[in-house]
This record gives structure tokens, C-alpha cells and sequence, in this order.
């Protein structure tokens, strides 16, 4: 259709434009701290194979200032992504219909919940009991 | 009238004869409790200044014509309302993530001439079944299965939603790919194969992360990332050669 | 200028449009075809019908039924011999839209469910939820992107026609986007844009119905046949004027007035119970039901609110699940544009326009008196609807006369001879410096202006109920505002490029001759008869001397000739029309 002069408008600094988009930047952003969190699990199994002190040394690394710090952060934004992948799930459910009507949305964000909660509390007792 | 208040509207006015870029232009306009933003607009035309352009026809959100950002959201014009924004400013611009042609005015080629007629969005039939032997049986629930995603009135109010579609506008889009889907999954059609090479590539399904504000943004309630995210799981089974055995005989 | 050659030109992309030029393309791909709309097709204003669509498919029912429903709904001026063509495709059509997808309504094994609707003696209208317009122009423009031969002309607004030797030759269109005109050269050119209801200032219509292809081919001397039967749709809001549909009352709802009574008993709709009951009662013809409310307000019995006077129309017994089922569109309009949940409340309904009964005069097989020219749909007045249209004949009538149109004129354009570019051209490049001339004026009144004038002559003048002197006024007025239109509007703007206020002032100089074609045909009927109703002494069905239809011929700047034709009776005589009375209560499906 364009034949005319349009003007194209620049998408830099779109995603401050929108609260919901500043919302799904953080949620992105959550994984993030999840892939350092996870990075840092690596090192310490790997500390594990190089023997007792290698080990001693890692969990030491664990209980600094700064490390506590990243850790309360990475539990905040971790919780964020579990709850933000939850609410975003049921989006990639096929239509399920329930005696003739949409399930609803909330079942499965519900259920996502209460599952990832009930089972890190779980893995939490499980390694205290340890 | 007695309950006739003035309220600020600050449109977008782009000319492309004249300007090299947009700018902002302000009105006074008198509202009462059922004015609607577009009527808004369409008193600014009558009255103010008759070279303001924009989209409309329907007045009652069926048409998709006169989709708008109104204060940086994509709404339909038509059916939103000046007594909501009062006592602040209403700003209006053209919907985001399509070149302006003129004030209010986008270029909506690219889903029109590309995108839509991409997904190969009318059935491909699963039967030979001449018009003489009747309508086809859809049950119910067959026909759940589809209904939702045929009910997209190609307002773009989604595509204005998507930042994806901004960012990379190759991107097929929300409402070509929940019509993709909406064929897919009527009982009447068997032309998943022919689609599957888009719905599978990087324009199709895999462009979308999931922003999801499309389908806040939706005025008919289409839900266009759950059509593009469950078709993510199809897909995958696709890829590994499953999803025609899941599939029944010939299609949805 | 720029040229386009092609076959077939198919002005408008509605419903009638789409299926028109796929017929043309299922016909014979090799035939080239232009469909040329003002806006993208799926903005075209079949999208808003809600109701349903006619056709024959339960065993209780048949043509006939269908026949007798149509034709006396019309007060008995359809021409007969098209209603039986009409009703005997209307089903075909609709199994071919199922076909082509469209999402209808289900009964629970899956077989199409059918409802009442005004005036019809039997279940028989096909519907998608309360948005069956909008599902079967999506389905239909959908369908049209697997036909390569036709070639689609998105928001190109056709301002005339070229006519050479007698015959249609080629349409001369704005190219919306740049302001530039483009000559489209063809062999045969389909009319399909429907109907004039914006002459009106209430009406159910779009701000794009203004009757620019009627006005067209009446400026090549096409007649506009039976234009004074404008009907109103009873149950539309007040102040905008959105359809609120009769599919509300083919469910079972009731209208009431400010004494929450059902006052449609008072005018020969009655008695009350059973309820529903086809025929009878808030299901009776769409003309009945308007000219009621007009004896209501008259009495005082209508509620007043802000936006006017207004009755009840009253949902709550359906229960909300089968308003959400049924009717969610209109569940979600009354919400937003009325405030009111109708599951819990009465929506406040007035009559608004909803759809011209008349149009391009054309014969059963979408001919027009000019060779070349087809047309069909609203714009058109192939006969089916007579005095005043039931509902659900509407969106049947774009599908079976689309086929037609499209079919009869691909078959003329294989055996027209070819054109002479040369001539066409210049009558093309004349069109282009009369237009440019109202874009260059820069003094002059505002185009709101005259429109507003017009609105206010042709609710006052022409309305539900008219007299002589009011008709009289209105045609007097409507001179003066063409006269005051020729003299010049003024323009804010002076742009080629996405000009829609040009346009507009394009669209106010066909609707302001079809305002005068009305307010001239309406003043010349010395009868009531369906939705042509008069006061004065007029006020009875005058076959003897009106069994006829009204012929508008242009003469230029002055009033149109008024002319009439005789009306083509098969096999029902005219009788009385007659709703209401005894019957039993109906299942609903």
C-alpha cells in the first residue's frame, strides 16, 4: 500500500514504554540469576570431585557477604520466574474443555504453583533432615 | 448539554507531503458520558480541523478499522471512552510497529498482503464432499476446538502489542497464526502439512517469547499467544516425526 | 493516469463482492478479475449483520413457506418469479459457506441449528452466534486468497463509471493512499456496495454506507428503483444507533414500554401468548414493529432517557447461558455502549435505518439497464424484498445474486468486444479534473454542515411515518442543499496523499441525490404499503393504482423523473398482510 513516504517509528527504548512490557523484561531478566544460581551448583559438584578441601573451600565461598547477598536476590527472582512460568503455562496447554466448558487458566497456574512449592519444601526438609 | 465537559486530546499529525516527522498537536473537545474516543476524533474532523485522518466505519467494535494507541495502549477507538481519561490528557497515535502513512493512518500491508494470505487461512477440505450432500457434522466439541480463534476481526491491535513483530517484523504475528491455527484445528480441514513449514520456523511459532500482551490487548478475547504457544509443543512433535501420528487421518 | 486492464470489475467488497468475483474466478480462472473496495473487505459493512441467514432445511418448512413469508413481508411488491429463484438457492448457498468453513451454529449432533425471525413462518435462519455477517465475510474473504485471477484493489475509492458506446467499459478509481486516479479498463463492471442508510443521521450503518454505487449508476442513467422504502430496524440504541439483532427476539425476547408492557398487542401483533409464536408479537415484521414504537411515543408511553425515547428490550427470561451462547456480541454492546448486562437487565431500543429496501434496478439475473453494468446485494433492487425486508433475506440475498452477478457478468465479458482506451481515457481524465475541483476549493461551507442539514430534512421529512407537506419540505430542502453542495465545500485539507475529508465530500454528493431520490419517491407513492407508511390521506394500500414500482430517473441538477414498472406477480395475488393472531407456542431450537 505504501507508496507514499511513511515514517517508521524506532523501537529503542521500547520496553520502558509499557508497564507490562518493563514486567516481562523483568521476568526475563530472572533467568538471569537463575543461570548464575545454577552455575554456581556446577562449581560446587565440581569442587565435590577434587576432594575435601576443594570442597571445604567452595562452601566457605558460599557464606561470604556478597554470596549471601546474590543468594537472598537470586531466591527473590527465582520465585518471580516460578510464578511468572506458571501464569504463562497454561498458554502452552492445548485447548483442554471440561465437560463442555474452557478449562480454566487457573487450575494449571494453581496446581504449577502449589507443585513447585510443595516440592522445594520438600527438598528443603529432606536436606536439613541430612 | 448539562453534563458536557471538555477534555485535551493530543493526536499524532503526521503529513507525508509536507513533514519529515511526526509531531503533536492538542484540541479542546467537548465529551459527555458516552462519548467515545473516536467520536472524539470525529469532532476534531467535523469541527477543528477537517485534515485530521484516521480509520474508522462500524462504531461498534466488529470492523477492526479504527484500532488506536490511546495513552501508549492499543485499543479500539470506538469503544473506548473520554469520561475514563478525564480529567487527563488523552494522547493518540497511530497503532506502534507500523509505518505511519499519515496521521492517525498506518501502512497495514504487511499483514494484509503477507501475513494473512501466508498461513493459507481457508479450509483445505478433508473430503471430497460435494455442496449437493449437504453441510458437514461438527459437533460441539469439534467445534470448540476452533471457535475462539475464528473470532478475529484483524483489528492489529496485537500486532501493535507485540514486540517481537516490532523488533523483527519477518515475524508472522499473532492474529495470521491464530488463524493459522484456527484452520488447523476445524474439524473440516486437513491442511496442517501445507502449513506446517511456516507455523514451524523461526517467523512462525518460534518468533514468539511469550510477551503475551497480545493477547491482553485482544478486543474479541482470540487469545492469540495461547494459539501460538500450544503449537509449540506441536511443533516439537513435528520435528521429531510424532505429530502425524497423533494427528487424525488427514487433519485436526 | 494510470490504467488497469482486466475483465471483470467487481466495485465493493462486502459480502456480495467476495462471492460475485469468486464466483467469476471458479467460472473461468483464466478471466481476470479487479475487486476494487474503499476499505480492506473485511471492514465492509456485512461484517456488522448479526442476525442470521435464510434458508430451507427443516422438514416442516419449505420453498413455498419461504415464498409466502418473503413475499408478503413485502407487502406484495417482490417481484415474484425472483423470490422463487431466491428461495430455492438460499439453502445451497449456505451449505457452500459451511463448505468454505463458515463457523455455524450447531445443534447438539452437530446438524446446523436454525431460528425464528421476523415475520418468518418457520425456523429457517442459519446463524453463527449472534455475528453471523461477520463470519460469513471472513469466511468468504478468506476463501477468496485461493483464487489467483482475482486481483484485490484495498482502499481504492471508485468515484464513476466510464460508459462507451453504451456499455460499461471501465470504473475510474482514487488510489486512497497517494490521491492518485487510476483508470480500470474492463469488459463488465459488478455494482456491490451496498446500501444508503447514512442519508440518515440514526442508523445502524457504518460511516462508509453512503450509496456511492447506487449514486454512481444513477448518474449514467440507471434508475433507482423503489427507494422511498427505507427500513428501520426497531431494536437499534439510542444515540448511536448499533443494531442491537432480531436473533434477541428470535430467541425469545420481548419489547416493552415504560409501563412494562408488551404494547406490540395494540397493533394488530397480538394476542400476547403463547409465547414465542413465529409471525406474531414481537416476531412480526420489522416495518410493524417500527411504526408501533412511533405510535408509543406519540402516546408517551416510551421511556425517556438522555439519548432519547426509548422501550425495553428484554432478555432476562432467555436466562445467561443461552444469552452467552447465543448472543455474546450483543451481551458484550450492550455492556460497553448502554451500560446494561442483559442478563440482569432490559437493553433501551429505538428504531434506527438499518437497510435499503431499493436500489439499482436490475432483473433476476443482476442485469441493469446499462449492458456491462451488474450489480447485487443491498445496493441492488433485484426484487426479493418489496416493500420492506425480512430479516435474514439480506445476508442470503449477497450470497445467491453474488453467485449470479458474478457468473452473468463473466459470461458477458468472454463475448464483449474490446474497448477504445483512447476515449475512455479522456472521459476518465474529465472525472479526475471534476473531483480535483472540490479538493482546490478554498471557500465554502463545512461538509458537517450540509450533512447535518440533510440528517435533519430526512428524519423530520421522511421518516417512519410521513405526510405530504413533510415530504414536500424535504424535497424542497434537499435542492437547496445541492444547490449549496455545487456552490462549494471548503476543505481543511489540500493533501493527494490519504485525503478521507475529500473523499468525504465525494461520499455527501451521492447521498445527497439519494436523499432527493427518496424524498421524491416517498412524496409520489399515494399509498402506505410496508415500510412507506403516511399519515395524510394516504393511509391504506392502494393496489389498484400502486401495485407498481417506483422508478427514479436523474435529470441532472434539478429532482429526479419519477416513473413506475409493473410489479411481477406468479403465484401469490396480493393480500391482506396480515400478523399476529391465534397460534401454538413454539420449541425453540
Amino acid at each position: 500500500m505504501a507508496r507514499v513516504k511513511t515514517y517508521v517509528r524506532p523501537m529503542q527504548g521500547w520496553w520502558r514504554r509499557n508497564p507490562y512490557y518493563v514486567r516481562y523484561m523483568i521476568r526475563e531478566a530472572s533467568s538471569v540469576f537463575l543461570a548464575i544460581y545454577t552455575v554456581i551448583l556446577l562449581v560446587g559438584l565440581f569442587r565435590l570431585t577434587q576432594g575435601e578441601a576443594a570442597w571445604d573451600a567452595w562452601r566457605a565461598a558460599l557464606a561470604s557477604p556478597g554470596s549471601i547477598v546474590f543468594h537472598w536476590l537470586a531466591l527473590l527472582t527465582v520465585g518471580y520466574h516460578a510464578y511468572t512460568w506458571w501464569k504463562v503455562a497454561p498458554k502452552t496447554a492445548p485447548d483442554l474443555h471440561v465437560a463442555g466448558s474452557p478449562l480454566p487458566e487457573l487450575v494449571i497456574t494453581a496446581g504449577g504453583l502449589l507443585a513447585t512449592v510443595g516440592t522445594s519444601a520438600l527438598v528443603y526438609l529432606i536436606v536439613r533432615w541430612m | 448539554m448539562a453534563d458536557t465537559r471538555t477534555i485535551e486530546i493530543e493526536v499524532l499529525r503526521y503529513n507525508p507531503e509536507k513533514d519529515t516527522e511526526p509531531h503533536f498537536q492538542t484540541f479542546q473537545v467537548p465529551f459527555t458520558h458516552d462519548t467515545s474516543v473516536l467520536q472524539g476524533l470525529q469532532y476534531i474532523k467535523d469541527h477543528l480541523d477537517g485534515s485530521l485522518t484516521f480509520r474508522w466505519s462500524c462504531r461498534m467494535a466488529i470492523c477492526g478499522s479504527c484500532g488506536k494507541m490511546v495513552n501508549g495502549v492499543p485499543q479500539l477507538s470506538c469503544h473506548t471512552f473520554l469520561r475514563d481519561y478525564y480529567p487527563g490528557k488523552v494522547r493518540i497515535e497511530p497503532l506502534n510497529h507500523f509505518p505511519v502513512v499519515r496521521d492517525l493512518v498506518i501502512d497495514q500491508s504487511d499483514f494484509f498482503d503477507k501475513k494473512l494470505p501466508s498461513v493459507k487461512p481457508y479450509i483445505v477440505p478433508k473430503d471430497a464432499k460435494p455442496v449437493a450432500a449437504g453441510a458437514h457434522v461438527q459437533t460441539p466439541a469439534q467445534f470448540q476446538k476452533y471457535y475462539q480463534y475464528s473470532q478475529c476481526i484483524n483489528c492489529l491491535l496485537c500486532y501493535a502489542a507485540c514486540p517481537q513483530y516490532g523488533l523483527k517484523p519477518e515475524f508472522t504475528g499473532p492474529a495470521a497464526l491464530a488463524l493459522l491455527h484456527r484452520y488447523n484445528a476445524d474439524s473440516r480441514d486437513r491442511g496442517w502439512e501445507e502449513r506446517a513449514e511456516l507455523l514451524n520456523s523461526e517467523e512462525g511459532v518460534w518468533g514468539c517469547t511469550l510477551v503475551g500482551y497480545c493477547s491482553e490487548v485482544c478486543p474479541k478475547h482470540v487469545d492469540p499467544a495461547h494459539a501460538i504457544n500450544q503449537n509449540k509443543v506441536n511443533s516439537t512433535l513435528d520435528y521429531f516425526g510424532v505429530l502425524k501420528f497423533l494427528m487424525p487421518k488427514g487433519g485436526a | 493516469m494510470q490504467s488497469v486492464q482486466t475483465d471483470v470489475v467487481v466495485v465493493g467488497g462486502g459480502g456480495a463482492g467476495l462471492r460475485a468475483a469468486i464466483a467469476v474466478a471458479q467460472g473461468d480462472p483464466r478471466l481476470r478479475v479487479a475487486l476494487i473496495s474503499k476499505v480492506v473487505p473485511m471492514r465492509s459493512h456485512t461484517v456488522a449483520a448479526e442476525g442470521g441467514s435464510a434458508g430451507v432445511i427443516r422438514s416442516d418448512d419449505s420453498l413455498d413457506h419461504h415464498f409466502d413469508d418473503t413475499v408478503g413481508g413485502g407487502d406484495w411488491l417482490c417481484d415474484q418469479d425472483v423470490v422463487e429463484y431466491f428461495v430455492a438457492h438460499c439453502t445451497e448457498e449456505m451449505v457452500q459457506l459451511e463448505h468454505w468453513g463458515c463457523p455455524w451454529s450447531r445443534k447438539d449432533d452437530g446438524h446446523i441449528n436454525v431460528r425464528f425471525f421476523g415475520g418468518m413462518k418457520v425456523q429457517r435462519t442459519w446463524f453463527a452466534a449472534d455475528k453471523s455477517g461477520f463470519h460469513m465475510l471472513h469466511t468468504l474473504f478468506q476463501t477468496s486468497h485461493q483464487y489467483p485471477s482475482i486481483k484485490r484493489y484495498d482502499e481504492y475509492f471508485c468515484a464513476d463509471l466510464i460508459v462507451e458506446d453504451g456499455r460499461v467499459q471501465g470504473v475510474v478509481a482514487i488510489d486512497i493512499a497517494t490521491g492518485e486516479f487510476r483508470l480500470f479498463e474492463c469488459k463488465a463492471a459488478i455494482i456491490c456496495t451496498g446500501g444508503a442508510g447514512r442519508v440518515y443521521g440514526q442508523n445502524t450503518n457504518a460511516g462508509i454506507v453512503t450509496g456511492d454505487g447506487m449514486g454512481m449508476a444513477y448518474r449514467h442513467g440507471v434508475p433507482l428503483r423503489d427507494m422511498e422504502f427505507m427500513q428501520w430496524h426497531p431494536t437499534a440504541l439510542p444515540g448511536t444507533g448499533i443494531l442491537i439483532t432480531e436473533g434477541c427476539r428470535g430467541e425469545g425476547a420481548i419489547l416493552t414500554n415504560k409501563d412494562g408492557y408488551r404494547y406490540l398487542q395494540d397493533y394488530g401483533l397480538g394476542p400476547t401468548e403463547p409465547w414465542p409464536r413465529p409471525k406474531a408479537m414481537e416476531l412480526g415484521p420489522r416495518d410493524r414493529l417500527s411504526q408501533a414504537f412511533w405510535h408509543e411515543e406519540q402516546k408517551g408511553r416510551t421511556v425517556s432517557t438522555p439519548l432519547g425515547q426509548v422501550v425495553w428490550l428484554d432478555l432476562r427470561q432467555l436466562g445467561a447461558a443461552k444469552i452467552y451462547e447465543r448472543l455474546p456480541m450483543i451481551t458484550e454492546v450492550a455492556k460497553t455502549f448502554a451500560g446494561v448486562d442483559p442478563v440482569v437487565s432490559p437493553i433501551p431500543v429505538r428504531p434506527a435505518v438499518h437497510y435499503t429496501m431499493g436500489g439499482i434496478l436490475c432483473n433476476g439475473h443482476t442485469e441493469t439497464p446499462l449492458k456491462g453494468l451488474y450489480t447485487a446485494g443491498e445496493c441492488s433492487s433485484v426484487g426479493i424484498h418489496g416493500a420492506n425486508r425480512l430479516g435474514s433475506n439480506s445476508l442470503a440475498e449477497i450470497v445467491v445474486f453474488g453467485k449470479v452477478a458474478g457468473e452473468r457478468a463473466a459470461q458477458y465479458a468472454k463475448a464483449a468486444p474490446a474497448g477504445r482506451p483512447e476515449t475512455m481515457r479522456k472521459q476518465a481524465e474529465a472525472v479526475e479534473s471534476r473531483l480535483l475541483g472540490l479538493l482546490n476549493r478554498d471557500k465554502g461551507e463545512r461538509i458537517a454542515t450540509i450533512r447535518d442539514e440533510m440528517h435533519e430534512a430526512m428524519e423530520t421529512g421522511v421518516g417512519i411515518f410521513r405526510k405530504a407537506d413533510g415530504m414536500q419540505a424535504a424535497c424542497a430542502k434537499l435542492t437547496v442543499l445541492r444547490d449549496r453542495y455545487r456552490r462549494g465545500l471548503k476543505l481543511d485539507d489540500r493533501n493527494r496523499a490519504f485525503n478521507t475529508e475529500w473523499l468525504s465530500a465525494i461520499e455527501l454528493g451521492f447521498t445527497l441525490e439519494l436523499a432527493e431520490v427518496i424524498a421524491h419517491s416517498a412524496l409520489h407513492r399515494k399509498e402506505s404499503r410496508g415500510a412507506h407508511t403516511r399519515l395524510d390521506e394516504f393511509k391504506e394500500r392502494d393496489d389498484a393504482n400502486y401495485l407498481k414500482h417506483t422508478l427514479a430517473y436523474r435529470t441532472g441538477d434539478g429532482p429526479p423523473r419519477i416513473d413506475y414498472a409493473p410489479v411481477t406477480i406468479t403465484k401469490s395475488p396480493p393480500k391482506s398482510r396480515v400478523y399476529g393472531g391465534e397460534g401454538k407456542k413454539v420449541e425453540l431450537t
